[in-house]
């Protein structure tokens, strides 16, 4: 996935993404509020402890002025008499330039007030001023006395506001987690909303891609919603579009194969009737009528390979699943397709083991494995079949799926295959490193190409390598998943079947095999 | 009178070429070039082998295959030019006996051709009745009873039954029963016995869905459980 597409967000899923998307912008939200609500209650609170502040030391002021005129007043005793809103104290100036301080808290008293205060209270204009000291945050309000008598000053602590505003502050700081918790549950369930059609979607999709052209979102079930209904609906005119495509690619290969059969079998039809006349014929043109059967041979070979593959590539194919005895087929087909002998080794773990694959298929591999060996070395030397732990995922397959693998190898004693040419081998019209110079009577370049697409199609693989006992000689592999048919027969049990050999024993009837005994020929 | 066949094909160059090629084998050989054409003829002179091409204008070849199959048990080719499972099962569901795939070699025809004569001709069998339970099989006679009542079977299925029955209790791999019954090689296509073997259980079985009689032994074959 594209980092900067995404930005840090990137590596995560889609839903985490709205998950977290929805928690942050809660979280930003709740705590926006919460500073907005912080600094409001603030400033009232304060504003209105300072007007109430100022309201008094004016109103006490004045009262003062009038109490103290007379001589030898009690200042001490007035100050307590007053209903303050602070600490009061006074700063008398009755003698000369030395102002008298007065106060009943000195922590409270005159003396303990900013300067800048003082100076202003005492320069004839009431103020007010918040400052700090040792820590604590204080607000004095100051208003002059009579006849430059001096100044009057309450002090008041705002302990008790912060500490107000401290547990407001506290409370939105926990409500604002709880909403950015509640914004994630949010967004979960969200993004499960948004990600339902996305998870449908996809499911589709694979069903698509296994081949199930079909397979179609329900485009009612959206159709109400604005945002999702072009999504659906274009989605089922891209599938409608390849399954047309598909659909016509099929057809296409199917009217070739018509148009390809058709003559073909005229020409091998006339070409077996001027057979019948060789011995007629002058030799030029019987060198003439050798030559086109045997290229006619090869040509509708070729033809065969041709459409079954273009079969593959319409996609036009389909797995026919046989419930085989894997080494009984294996024998019986190594047995058919090789006139001479091939020894067959199965590891003991194989015998009797029945096995759920494309067995047209899987004889048509070795098939073309022997004959690839007949063609290019002189004959197979060996098969084997062996079984195997699937370590790693056989292509086309779910990683958890097969757990066991068959090796079925046919191995030969030619010149084997040069490494650089291991992987081409098995490439349409590849023949190996020799190039194009082969003899008189090679195959169509088709069949490995073929084999590997026989392979890929029940979720196996094919490959071709050195052989094991470090002879020279190729071995041609393929590995196919090892699905065993279910325990339980649904017919008859196979105990009452007889041992396996029984079957190869019928397999043989010289007198059938012999299939051109002339049984039905007229007198 | 030598062996006749009917082959039916719109191409006239391929209907041409297969009618020399199996002349050259000694065999007369009518021609056919519609359905309809096909059905007349086979009407005014059975023939002894059958040769359908799928792929006909008007009635296609499984209509005449059905329609010479309802008057006739003569063995019947199907011949298509794709292999795909759909035009060969429904060919031998129409009641061929067997099929070809074009481009066919005519060693390949003449070979199938004399195998299906050859048992059209005659079951191989010394033993005179076979007897399983309520069923019974006169194999020189070419007759199947079940509870006393005669059952119709082509001579394909008739000559299969027998082959099972022969061998009651042996187990038949799908390649046994193809080279035996049908001269196939062993590339042969197993669905052809699947389908024989189907056809053969709706006319014996009383419940063809649970054969009591032709049972399936998984993975190897089929038997004939006595």
């Amino acid at each position: 996935m594209n980092q900067t597409r995404f930005g840090p967000l990137g590596q995560l899923g889609l839903r985490s993404r709205i998950i977290a998307a929805f928690g942050f912008g809660s979280v930003l939200v709740a705590a926006l509020l919460s500073l907005t609500a912080v600094s409001l209650s603030r400033s009232n609170l304060i504003e209105q402890r300072e007007q109430l502040l100022s309201e008094r030391a004016s109103l006490n002021a004045a009262t003062l002025s009038e109490a103290i005129s007379g001589p030898d007043a009690d200042v001490q005793a007035l100050l307590g008499s007053l209903p303050v809103a602070g600490r009061p104290s006074v700063l008398l100036g009755d003698e000369g330039d030395e102002l008298r301080p007065v106060s009943l808290d000195s922590r409270f008293g005159a003396t303990t007030l900013p300067v800048e205060l003082r100076r202003r209270v005492l320069g004839g204009t009431p103020a007010i001023m918040r400052y700090e000291r040792d820590g604590q945050v204080l607000v004095a309000a100051g208003a002059p006395l009579e006849d430059d008598a001096g100044a009057y000053f309450e002090v008041s602590p705002l302990d008790d506001v912060v500490d107000s505003i401290n547990s407001l502050r506290n409370m939105l700081v926990a409500a604002s987690a709880a909403a950015g918790l509640l914004g994630g549950v949010l967004g979960f369930w969200a993004s499960r909303r948004v990600l339902r059609p996305l998870a449908e979607i996809s499911e589709v999709a694979s069903d698509v891609a296994v081949g199930r052209l079909d397979a179609r979102l329900a485009y009612a079930d959206w159709a109400d919603d604005p945002d999702l209904a072009p999504l659906v609906s274009s989605f089922n005119e891209m599938v409608a579009a390849l399954q047309a495509r598909i659909d016509r690619d099929a057809r296409f290969a199917s009217d070739v194969s018509h148009e390809l059969r058709s003559p073909l079998t005229t020409f091998n039809a006339s070409l077996e009737v001027l057979r019948n006349a060789r011995d007629e014929m002058p030799e030029r043109a019987q060198t003439a009528l050798d030559l086109l059967s045997s290229d006619m041979e090869r040509f509708t070979q070729l033809v065969e390979d041709l459409l079954e593959i273009s079969r593959f590539d319409a996609g036009a194919v389909r797995l026919e699943l046989d419930e085989v005895l894997v080494v009984e087929t294996v024998k019986m087909a190594v047995r058919a397709v090789s006139p001479e002998k091939v020894p067959v080794e199965a590891d003991e773990s194989l015998e009797g083991v029945i096995m759920r694959c494309d067995k047209r298929r899987l004889v048509r591999i070795i098939a073309n494995f022997i004959d690839n060996a007949r063609k290019y070395a002189e004959g197979a030397t060996r098969v084997t079949l062996e079984r195997h732990a699937a370590l790693t995922p056989v292509d086309g397959e779910d990683p958890a799926e097969p757990t066991e693998t068959v090796r079925i190898a046919v191995e030969d004693a030619g010149p084997g295959v040069a490494e650089d040419d291991r992987e081409r081998i098995f490439d349409r019209f590849n023949r190996g490193g020799q190039g194009g110079s082969r003899g008189t009577d090679l195959g169509t370049g088709l069949g490995l190409a073929l084999a590997a697409e026989h392979a890929h199609l029940q979720g196996g693989r094919v490959w071709v390598e050195s052989r094991p006992d470090g002879e020279a000689g190729a071995r041609f592999v393929v590995e196919l998943p090892l699905i065993e048919a279910s325990e339980e027969p649904d017919e008859p049990s196979l105990d009452e079947a007889p041992p396996t050999g029984a079957v190869d024993a019928v397999v043989v009837d010289p007198e059938l095999v012999a299939t051109d005994r002339p049984a039905g020929s007229p007198p | 009178m030598g062996t006749r066949i009917l082959t039916v094909e719109d191409d006239e160059r391929i209907r041409t070429s297969v009618r020399l090629a199996l002349e050259d084998e000694g065999w007369q050989v009518a021609e056919a070039n519609t359905g309809e054409e096909a059905v007349a003829e086979f009407s005014r002179h059975p023939a002894d082998v059958v040769l359908i091409d799928i792929m006909l204008p008007g009635i296609d070849g499984f209509d005449v295959c059905r329609s010479i199959r309802r008057q006739s048990d003569v063995p019947i080719i199907m011949v298509t030019a794709r292999a795909d499972t759909h035009d060969v099962v429904a060919g031998l569901e129409a009641g061929a006996d067997d099929y070809l795939t074009k481009p066919f070699v005519p060693k390949e025809l003449s070979a199938r051709i004399r195998a299906l004569l050859r048992r059209a001709r005659s079951a191989d069998t010394t033993v005179s009745r076979l007897r399983f339970a309520d069923l019974e099989i006169a194999p020189q006679e070419g007759l199947v009873t079940r509870d006393g009542q005669v059952i119709h079977l082509t001579k394909t299925e008739f000559r299969l039954l027998v082959e099972l029955a022969n061998n009651a209790g042996r187990v038949f791999s799908r390649e046994a029963l193809l080279e035996r019954v049908w001269g196939h090689d062993y590339f042969g296509d197993g669905r052809l016995v699947d389908v024989h073997i189907r056809r053969l259980r709706t006319k014996v079985e009383a419940d063809p869905a649970n054969p009591r009689y032709v049972v399936t032994v998984r993975g190897l074959g089929y038997k004939l459980q006595p």
